[in-house]
C-alpha cells in the first residue's frame, strides 16, 4: 500500500488535472451536438411523418416549412462546423502540431480484442489506451463517416436538380432513403453508445464532462489513457496501477494526489514536471 | 315601377287536362288539402299560350302540362297547392318582380318548405356566394333540378354531368374527353366520377381555395386507393402510399395537418394528372407519361435536367427490379442498424458485467 502510494506521489505531484481538449475542440463539440440535436429533432418528424409526436412537433415549430428552413439553417452550420473541423486539422499541419492519436491502427483492434477478454473474464487486464481509446475512435470516425454521408445525401435532397444534371435520377430517393437511415442509426448509436460512455457508465456516472471543461483529473488520465498519461510526464508504464488487480489502490493514490493548479499542459506539450 | 301589381289572369282557361300517356294518380290526400285543387288551377295554367309580361319586357310561360308533373318525383305526392300556397286565391297576389330572373328566385324558394336541409346546404356553397356577390344568374333550386319535371338526379350520372354542363360547358367538354368522363359517355360506367363525386352536392365548394387543394388528395384516393375497385381495371391502389411518402406527399400530408391555412406549392394529384381533362397514365398525351414527365416536373423546377424526372419513382415501391439503388440502401439500413445496435448494446452489457465483478 505505501509502495504504490509512494509511486503515485511521484505521478501526482506533476498535476492534479491536464488540459484534455482545447477551446476550439470544445465549441466544436458544442456546436455539433446542438446542430445534431435540432437537426434530428427537426429531420425525424419528417421521416416518421405518420407519428402523432411528429405533427406534435411539427405544428409546434410552425408547420412543415418551418421545421425545413431550420432544418437547413442549422445543416449549413454543420457543414462549416465540418469545413472548419477540416480547417484545424490542416492548420496543425502546417504549425507541425498533428498528431496521430485519432489514426485508426492495427492495435486498436488487437485493443478490443483484449477488452473483450477482459471483459468476459479471461484476462484480468485492461488494454492500456493512448489519447483516444477504441471505443472513442469508433465514434470519431462514425461521425465523419456518418457527417459525409448526412452532408452529400442532404445537399442532394436540398439542390435535386443540380445533382441530377450529372447523376441518374434515382440517387434522390436513394439519398434520401440514406439520409433518414444514417440519421436513425445516429441517433440510436448516441443513445445507447455515446450516452453509456460519457454519462450512464459506472466508470463514468453522473457524466465525463471533459469535453466540455477541456479537463481531465490526474487519475482519470492515469486510468484511462495511461499511454497518453506516460507520454505527458514521463515515467514507467509498469509503474502504473492496475484498477481491476488493485482498485482500492487508485483510489488511495487519488486521495494522496497534493492540490496543485491546473496545467496549461495539452497533449502536444508534456506538462511540467 | 315600385309595388308593381301584376294579374296573373291575363289567359283564359281552357278546360280539361291535356291528357297524353300514363299518368299516375294524384295523392289520396288531393282532395283533402285546404286550398285550390289541381282542376282549379288547370283551368287557365293548362293553355300552352299562357303567359305574364314583366316590367323587363320578358314574358314567362304559365303553362303547366300536368303529364309532366305527374311522372315527375313529386308527381304522386304533391298537387299545386302544396307548393304554390300564396296563389290560393283568384286573383293571385300581385308580385313585386322585374325581370324574370326575379321571379325564379323568388318561386324556388318554395322548395324549402320541404327540403330545407338541401337548401341551407345551399346556403352555405360557393353558388350562394356567387349570389351574394350580386350574379343573380347562379343556380337555384329549379335551375338543376327544374321545377315541375324534378327527377331524382342522383340516380344518372350521366344526368348529372349534363345538369352542370348548363353552365359549366367547357369543363364538360374537357371531362366527356377524359378517362372518367369517357367511360361514363360510352358505356355509363358507374365508378367513374362524375362532378359531384368531387365537388360535392347542393354545399358545393370552391375548387381554388387552399382548403380543397389539400383535400383534393384524399378525394383522389377514396377510389384510388381502393384496393377492390382499382384491381377491377388492373390500376395500382398503391398511389396515395407512395405519394405521402415521397417529398411532395409528406409535405402535403403535413399541410393538412396544420391548423392554419395554406397554399400548398407542392404538387397534389391533380397538378401532374390534370384535372378535368384527366387521362390514362398511358396515354399519349397524358402530362406524366414517361415522354412528357420533363416539362412536367419543369412546371415548378424549371432548371430540371433529362435526368431529373426518374428521381420520382411513379409511385412506385423500390425493389430490386425498379429503382434497385434506392431498395439496396433501404435495405442496408435495415440490416445494419440492428446489427449495429445488438453489438454495441453486447459490448455494453459485457462491459456492466465486469464492472459488477470487480465490485
Amino acid at each position: 500500500m505505501t509502495d504504490i502510494a509512494m509511486r503515485s506521489r511521484r505521478a501526482t505531484l506533476v498535476q492534479r488535472e491536464f488540459v484534455r481538449f482545447s477551446v476550439g475542440q470544445r465549441l466544436e463539440h458544442l456546436l455539433t451536438m446542438v446542430c445534431f440535436g435540432v437537426l434530428l429533432l427537426t429531420g425525424l418528424p419528417q421521416k416518421f411523418s405518420d407519428a402523432s409526436i411528429s405533427i406534435w412537433v411539427v405544428n409546434s415549430l410552425g408547420g412543415i416549412d418551418n421545421v425545413r428552413f431550420v432544418h437547413r439553417v442549422f445543416a449549413t452550420v454543420f457543414i462549416f462546423s465540418a469545413f472548419y473541423h477540416v480547417g484545424a486539422i490542416g492548420l496543425s499541419l502546417i504549425r507541425g502540431k498533428f498528431n496521430l492519436s485519432m489514426a485508426p491502427s492495427l492495435r486498436d483492434f488487437v485493443d478490443a480484442l483484449v477488452m473483450l477478454r477482459y471483459s468476459v473474464g479471461l484476462s484480468n487486464s485492461k488494454p492500456r489506451f493512448g489519447r483516444y481509446d477504441y471505443r472513442q475512435k469508433f465514434e470519431y470516425w462514425g461521425i465523419v463517416y456518418g457527417g459525409i454521408i448526412m452532408i452529400v445525401t442532404g445537399l442532394t435532397l436540398w439542390f435535386p436538380t443540380y445533382a441530377t444534371r450529372i447523376l441518374p435520377g434515382e440517387v434522390v430517393p436513394a439519398a434520401k432513403e440514406m439520409h433518414t437511415g444514417e440519421a436513425l442509426l445516429a441517433l440510436l448509436v448516441i443513445v445507447t453508445w455515446h450516452m453509456y460512455s460519457v454519462i450512464l457508465s459506472p466508470s463514468h456516472f453522473p457524466g465525463d464532462w471533459s469535453i466540455f471543461t477541456g479537463k481531465i483529473s490526474h487519475e482519470k488520465i492515469k486510468e484511462e489513457h495511461p499511454l497518453e498519461y506516460i507520454a505527458l510526464v514521463g515515467g514507467d508504464l509498469e509503474e502504473l496501477p492496475d484498477r481491476a488487480q488493485t482498485p482500492a489502490a487508485v483510489a488511495a493514490s487519488s486521495r494522496d494526489g497534493e492540490p496543485e493548479q491546473a496545467g496549461e499542459s495539452t497533449n502536444d506539450e508534456p506538462g511540467k514536471g | 315601377m315600385g309595388g308593381l301589381a301584376l294579374a296573373v289572369l291575363s289567359v283564359l282557361a281552357r278546360a280539361g287536362f291535356a291528357s297524353a300517356g300514363r299518368i299516375p294518380d294524384p295523392p289520396a290526400s288531393a282532395q283533402a288539402t285546404a286550398g285550390m285543387s289541381d282542376e282549379e288551377c288547370l283551368r287557365c295554367h293548362s293553355d300552352p299560350n299562357a303567359s305574364l309580361s314583366l316590367p323587363s319586357g320578358e314574358t314567362i310561360s304559365l303553362y303547366s302540362d300536368p303529364a309532366v308533373f305527374r311522372r315527375s318525383v313529386h308527381g304522386d305526392k304533391l298537387n299545386c297547392a302544396d307548393c304554390h300556397v300564396r296563389n290560393q286565391t283568384v286573383p293571385h297576389p300581385s308580385l313585386n318582380v322585374v325581370t324574370a330572373r326575379d321571379f325564379h328566385r323568388a318561386e324556388y324558394e318554395l322548395c324549402k318548405r320541404c327540403h330545407f336541409e338541401n337548401y341551407t346546404r345551399t346556403l352555405d356553397s360557393m353558388h350562394f356566394d356567387v349570389v351574394a356577390a350580386g350574379n343573380a344568374y347562379a343556380p337555384v333550386c329549379t335551375d338543376c333540378h327544374t321545377a315541375h319535371s324534378v327527377m331524382r338526379l342522383a340516380e344518372s350520372h350521366v344526368q348529372i354531368a349534363k345538369t352542370c354542363s348548363q353552365c359549366h360547358g367547357a369543363i364538360y367538354d374537357d371531362y366527356v374527353q377524359s378517362v372518367h368522363g369517357s367511360a361514363l359517355q360510352s358505356e355509363g360506367n358507374p365508378d367513374v366520377p362524375v362532378c359531384t363525386t368531387c365537388h360535392g352536392v347542393h354545399n358545393i365548394q370552391s375548387a381554388t381555395t387552399a382548403a380543397f387543394r389539400l383535400a383534393s388528395v384524399d378525394m383522389c384516393a377514396q377510389c384510388h386507393a381502393s384496393k377492390g375497385l382499382m384491381d377491377k381495371y388492373g390500376i395500382s391502389s398503391n398511389v396515395l402510399k407512395t405519394y405521402l411518402n415521397d417529398f411532395h406527399g409528406k409535405t402535403v400530408g403535413f399541410y393538412q395537418k396544420q391548423s392554419s391555412e395554406v397554399w400548398a406549392e407542392t404538387p397534389v394529384c391533380f397538378d401532374c394528372h390534370g384535372v378535368h381533362n384527366i387521362t390514362r397514365v398511358d396515354d399519349p398525351n397524358s402530362p406524366v407519361i414517361k415522354e412528357n414527365l420533363l416539362p412536367t416536373c419543369r412546371r415548378c423546377h424549371p432548371d430540371a435536367t433529362a435526368n431529373f424526372p426518374s428521381a420520382w419513382l411513379s409511385h412506385y415501391e423500390p425493389s430490386v427490379n425498379r429503382a434497385p439503388i434506392v431498395f439496396f440502401v433501404r435495405e442496408y439500413y435495415r440490416f445494419l442498424i440492428p446489427v449495429m445496435i445488438v453489438g454495441l448494446i453486447m459490448h455494453i452489457s459485457l462491459d456492466l458485467w465486469r464492472l459488477a465483478r470487480n465490485r
